[in-house]
């Protein structure tokens, strides 16, 4: 029982210094240094990618004669850049995943940024595609990343066409002792549409209808349609009372681990999953995950790493500056990617470094089917839900049952 | 030390009653006479004198600190209050007067500033629709409507921007990266410039008549800049940083007028002063949106809204006995090692204490994941030891499971606090039970337990509040699953907090702090009220007691 | 032999049980510290193979672990003295003196914990925006602004924890002091708070645990690596990159408890000792 945190959670003001932000904050006209910029530049963005990306915006400080501060933000990065913006600490650079950008505009956290056609040119088509939303531009992107099936080569020396193949050839290990598993595909007790959407799109299921223009509508949720529905009674078939090739077992927790330690010959990761299978000593290979024979492609989510400038920032020019015309320039997106390597989002960048990795440039090649994950606010909705929705269909439970009680649940989170 | 009043009555009977005085010791001694008075005077005096001191020291330093950062942004309403309060604490603590104030006071203080402000603010956001899309003022989001709305002109060039200054007006120096061509940009306008010497990366070195800017100085004067635009026919010139500009338009716009936003392709959208969103005529509404009052929905939707209160009883129900078993099982569990180690005749306490406490050193979170994998059906300990089975995929192990999980993380505490109140249980009290004849069972149960709950009811109230809105546990480690097929919004180990949580769509990151507040104020009236039933009940039994 | 196992022997029995409880998980983590290939084997007890390879990457990798480590014990350490103070403070006058609103001024203390705490983020940005624009010292980013936040807090159930235990002491030796001239300012700190030694000792041992382990708003307000504390530290680790630091992440783990564990086994002669203090009470 901490008793004690619950107690240092309940606290959040300061009397003598909290009144002074009363009236501070009544009185918006006295503090006019707010509005002034500073010679100052400060980035957000995760523990991991700070040690990265501090260099680089030091060298842009150096080059432009101002200082610049990359702060970490350990947890719920986007929620404590939205709250934090908005009553006027926030940072001048944001940097994360492209579908925060709906529930950043919609809070007017964020603004568009103006590339040139010949910068847009020189980026993937799907990472412009990402960060696209009602038609504006509103971050640049620096990296890729999407999931593929990577396989253990001592085991499977080819990959599987289908994944028919996939599931008789882990099988048939399975059969031979050689695996425990046929395939460690992250889903967990709670559910994993991000992992399992290549199956479920392979099987011919899909979340949101789309507009005119080719973006997720979020009025046609369509994962009670005819065809969502037979997915799911794939995704059953491959479940714990069919093959037994998804699991509530395996999860994010173990399912690396266990590709490493040759429970499995198959995995569906992302390129996080690099240094752990490399350090594993077996030999491996990165490929698209497979279609089923009757058709129908794999089509994985594409995640994309962005700039974003604040729209709150007290440095908007010189943010605009680093995320328009720094971050795009080539040589930065290769220092970047060789300080963080991952499929790089500039694709002069991610040909010049082709040689260096491989596997990156496997990822790249199995996202090309690939859909940016929805940046729209009510993306949100769905991921709860739907894993339920998944998590019953795996345990053996009625798709189309699930498939209702999970529309029902995404539109009334939608409609609110 | 002596005691005037010694006996078995002093160690039961440590509560002073009801009409217990609260005496100002120090004029009191003041009057006393003779000898004694005289010394004492002087000693008091001069403990008078440097505690005032140090008072009117802390005081002074305090006001030397937080004044001039107030007067110079010219707050004068937090400096009124900053005054008022410290003139009240000098007060409290140079008078004679007021002696419980005096040690109220430090932690009131933060009390009030840290966990009242916040309540204060729940309640007040309960009857606003604040939250993600409503979050700032309608002028805020008018703005960023027009900003986001904001396109370059088609068949526009696209320009290398230098910064200057001409007579002290700031001057955006354009460059057509095909034709070269120089062009300065004020706030009248674009002018045609000759004769500036441009380098091969497209900025103006120098330009007859202009005071180039270097980068570091233009950076300092961000905000001018940012505000700065040079009309155009098709639009304005804006900076794109401080080395390319573009020209664009802004396709939607406010107009006071009608106060609704136009966009010149036909598009009209009137502000909902009741939803706080800018809607047009099918009823859709533009993403941004601002913070209005709307009364009380939050709470009628609360009690109204099928999806929330068709479930309610059924959470409410498991939400009680998750919070009752895990108050009772740790205090049981506390009791019984605390008992056990409480005897000079047990070897090694030292050594067994530490590892009864470890479960509480680690850090709650990652022990919470750590024991979710402890419950995996195919690999998990749980499913190792005891046999497999989908632990935490079925309601009734679920729930259990998560008891036991919380027995584990909360037990040393109990036995901390237990252990800390099983000394100021008298021995010979025990011991005389035991003379008396009764069992060691009796014993404890008419004399030692009794004791214990007295001085630690109001910590099993805590604990039982604190159980109740237990987050973390239902989060982590269920995330208030297992769901029933047909039911996505509910799970079978969701606390009213879980649900409400995901309810308000803290999950999906669109949340909804309005309607989260008015929830957490019904949460708070229910576990105030047994709280205070409890308390003023085990008040009475104190009065019993002493 | 029989009196023995009805005196002493159960005693045994019950600890070892529950050292066995308490133990389990913990040794579940160990596994996964010492398990080269940095996962949290979810196999079992036994680690797949030994090295502290975990905890040398731990120490001279990215992140600064030292410093963390450093940053936390320093912040405990302050909140819970700070606390501890302001605490009985507050104890020593609701059971030593009789004013109006003390039993509404002690349920309140006691419910205003249980309010959900749904803003707690909101709020401390309204708040420390203002205070970081105008006392950098006690804003975002510094040690001593969440030292003071911290504080908020203070004044909670351990109120209460020593209320009860003040309450045991006999009324008669803090009046006999006030005979013999003390005022209550020395009645408190020389007579009250050296008797109180176990109870102290309990609410600075919980007061520590809970700081250390805070991680919601230390993750709002250490925002630079170095100003990290533990907890906010390592669960970064954790999340960002999934679970490819399971095994650093559980040797973090167990090197968060050694301050605790450290401090537990400093205090609890203090905690022992209340045992003979009890008696003499008596």
């Amino acid at each position: 029982m901490r008793i004690r945190t619950a107690g240092v959670i309940a606290a959040a003001g300061l009397l003598m210094l909290g009144v002074a932000a009363c009236g501070g904050s009544g009185e918006p006209a006295a503090t006019p240094s707010k509005d002034k910029g500073n010679g100052k530049l400060v980035l957000w963005t995760d523990p991991t990618r700070a040690p990265v990306l501090k260099p680089f915006a030091e060298a842009f400080g150096k080059e432009n004669g101002v200082t610049v501060e990359v702060k970490e933000i350990s947890e719920n990065q986007q929620q404590t850049f939205i709250t934090a913006s908005q009553q006027g600490s926030g940072p001048d650079i944001m940097v994360g995943a492209h579908d925060w950008i709906g529930n950043m505009v919609q809070n007017g956290a964020i603004d568009p940024v103006q590339l040139t056609a010949e910068q847009k040119a020189a980026f993937h088509p799907n990472a412009i595609k990402a960060v696209t939303f009602n038609g504006q531009i509103y971050g640049a992107p620096y990296a890729m990343e999407n999931v593929a099936l990577i396989r253990n080569t001592d085991l499977v020396p080819t990959a599987p066409a289908t994944i028919e193949d996939l599931i008789k050839t882990g099988k048939d290990l399975k059969a031979a002792k050689k695996v425990q598993e046929i395939l460690c595909v992250p889903f967990g007790a709670a559910g994993d549409v991000y992992h399992t959407y290549p199956l479920f799109s392979a099987a011919g299921g899909s979340l949101f209808g789309t507009t005119a223009s080719g973006d997720p509508d979020p009025s046609k949720v369509t994962v009670n349609t005819p065809e969502s529905i037979a997915a799911l009674e794939k995704m059953k078939a491959l479940g714990e009372k069919g093959e037994g090739a998804i699991k509530t077992s395996i999860g994010n927790e173990n399912g690396i681990p266990s590709f490493v330690q040759k429970k499995c010959a198959f995995l569906i990761s992302g390129p996080w999953s690099m240094n752990d299978v490399k350090k594993a000593g077996f030999g491996y290979d990165i490929s698209a995950v497979p279609g089923f024979a009757a058709g129908g492609q794999a089509k994985p989510f594409l995640g994309v790493q962005a700039f974003y400038v604040a729209s709150k920032g007290k440095s908007k020019v010189l943010a605009q500056e680093f995320v328009a015309n720094y971050v795009t320039n080539k040589d930065v997106a290769m220092a970047l990617y060789k300080a963080d390597p991952r499929p790089a989002a500039l694709t002069a960048a991610a040909d010049a470094v082709k040689s260096l990795d491989p596997n990156a440039e496997k990822f790249v090649q199995a996202g090309a089917n690939g859909i940016p994950m929805p940046a729209i606010p009510a993306m949100g909705a769905i991921w709860g839900p739907m894993a339920n929705a998944e998590v019953a269909v795996v345990k053996g439970g009625d798709a189309k049952t699930a498939a209702e009680a999970a529309t029902k649940a995404i539109t009334a989170e939608i409609n609110k | 030390m002596t005691t005037e009043v010694t006996g078995a009555g002093s160690a039961r009977s440590p509560h002073p009653g009801p009409s217990g005085q609260a005496p100002d010791q120090r004029s009191r001694g003041g009057r006393r006479g003779g000898a004694e008075q005289v010394r004492r005077t002087r000693e008091l005096s001069t403990g008078f004198i440097v505690s005032r001191i140090a008072v009117l020291g802390v005081v002074a330093a305090l006001l030397i600190y937080a004044l001039p950062p107030l007067i110079q942004t010219e707050a004068w309403t937090a400096l009124g209050v900053v005054g008022v309060v410290t003139a009240l604490v000098a007060y409290l603590y140079l008078t004679p007067r007021h002696i419980p104030a005096k040690y109220l006071v430090p932690g009131t203080i933060f009390l009030f500033a840290f966990a009242i402000v916040p309540i204060v603010l729940t309640f007040v956001t309960a009857f606003t629709n604040f939250g993600d899309g409503h979050r700032g003022t309608k002028e805020e989001a008018v703005r960023a409507i027009e900003t986001s709305s904001v396109t370059q002109v088609p068949g526009s060039p696209e320009y290398y921007l230098t910064i200057a200054e001409r007579d002290g007006e700031l001057v955006f120096l354009l460059v057509d990266p095909d034709t070269k061509a120089v062009q300065a940009g004020t706030a009248d306008g674009l002018s045609p410039l000759t004769g500036a010497e441009v380098s091969l990366t497209g900025k103006v070195l120098s330009a007859a008549g202009y005071t180039v800017i270097p980068t570091a100085q233009a950076a300092e004067r961000d905000a001018e800049i940012a505000a700065f635009s040079v009309p155009t026919p098709g639009g304005a010139v804006k900076a794109t940083g401080l080395s390319r500009a573009f020209e664009g338009k802004a396709d939607k716009s406010y107009d006071a007028a009608c106060d609704c936003v136009t966009s010149p392709s036909g598009g009209r959208w009137v502000a909902d002063e009741v939803e706080g969103y800018f809607v047009d005529a099918e009823g859709k509404h533009l993403d941004q949106g601002w913070k209005v009052d709307v009364g009380f929905a939050n709470f009628t939707k609360a009690l109204t809204d099928p999806t929330i209160s068709g479930h309610f009883l059924n959470v409410l129900i498991w939400n009680f006995v998750f919070a009752l078993s895990a108050v009772a099982t740790t205090f049981a569990l506390g009791m019984i090692v605390a008992l056990a180690l409480h005897s000079p005749r047990v070897r090694g306490t030292k050594f067994y204490r530490i590892i009864l406490i470890l479960p509480y050193a680690m850090p709650g979170f990652a022990m919470l994941l750590i024991w979710r994998d402890m419950f995996n059906t195919d690999f998990g300990l749980i499913s190792k030891l005891f046999g497999v089975h989908d632990w935490l995929g079925t309601p009734t192990t679920a729930r259990l499971g998560l008891i036991v999980i919380n027995l584990w993380m909360g037990f040393p505490y109990m036995f901390l606090v237990i252990t800390g109140a099983l000394q100021a249980v008298p021995r010979e009290l025990t011991d005389a039970a035991r003379i008396d004849g009764a069992s060691a069972w009796a014993g404890f149960r008419r004399v030692t337990l009794p004791l214990v709950l007295v001085a630690l009811t109001p910590l099993l109230i805590s604990s039982f509040g604190f159980n109740f809105n237990n987050f973390n546990n239902i989060k982590l480690v269920t995330n208030g699953g297992p769901y029933a097929i047909d039911n996505s919004t509910v799970g079978a180990t969701d606390l009213l907090i879980s649900y409400t949580y995901r309810v308000a769509g803290f999950d999906s990151g669109v949340a909804d702090f309005g309607f989260a507040a008015a929830i957490s104020v019904f949460i708070f009236a229910i576990v105030a009220t047994v709280s205070t039933v409890a308390f003023w009940r085990s008040r009475a039994q104190e009065e019993v007691y002493s | 032999m029989i009196k023995w196992l009805r005196d002493v022997g159960w005693r045994y029995a019950v600890v070892l049980v529950v050292c066995a409880f308490a133990l389990f998980p913990v040794v579940f983590v160990v596994s996964a510290a010492i398990n080269p290939l940095g996962t949290l084997g979810s196999t079992g007890l036994v680690p797949e193979g030994a090295s502290l390879s975990n905890f040398h990457d731990l120490l001279t990798g990215d992140h600064p672990f030292a410093k963390w480590f450093l940053n936390s014990v320093i912040i405990a350490l302050i909140s819970a003295f700070a606390g501890l103070l302001i605490s009985v403070a507050a104890a020593y006058a609701f059971s030593r003196m009789r004013f109006r609103g003390r039993r509404v001024g002690l349920l309140s203390i006691l419910l205003i914990q249980m309010f959900p705490q749904f803003l707690a983020i909101v709020a401390i940005f309204i708040v420390f925006t203002e205070v970081t624009e105008l006392y950098p010292t006690f804003g975002f980013n510094e040690p001593w602004g969440l030292l003071v936040l911290y504080l908020g807090g203070a004044l909670g159930v351990n109120t209460y924890l020593m209320k009860g235990y003040l309450d045991t002491v006999p009324k008669e030796i803090d009046e006999s002091a006030t005979m013999d001239g003390a005022s209550h300012v020395q009645t408190f700190f020389r007579i009250i708070l050296p008797l109180v030694g176990p109870v102290l000792a309990v609410t600075a041992m919980l007061s520590f645990i809970g700081t250390i382990n805070e991680f919601l708003i230390a993750n709002v307000f250490l925002r630079d690596t170095e100003a990290k504390t533990l907890a906010v530290g390592m669960y970064g680790m954790l999340t960002d990159k999934r679970d490819a630091n399971f095994g650093m992440f559980a040797a973090a783990t167990l090197l968060t408890a050694i301050p605790t564990v450290s401090l537990f086994l400093w205090l609890q002669r203090y905690i022992v000792s209340g045992l003979t203090a009890g008696a003499v009470k008596g």
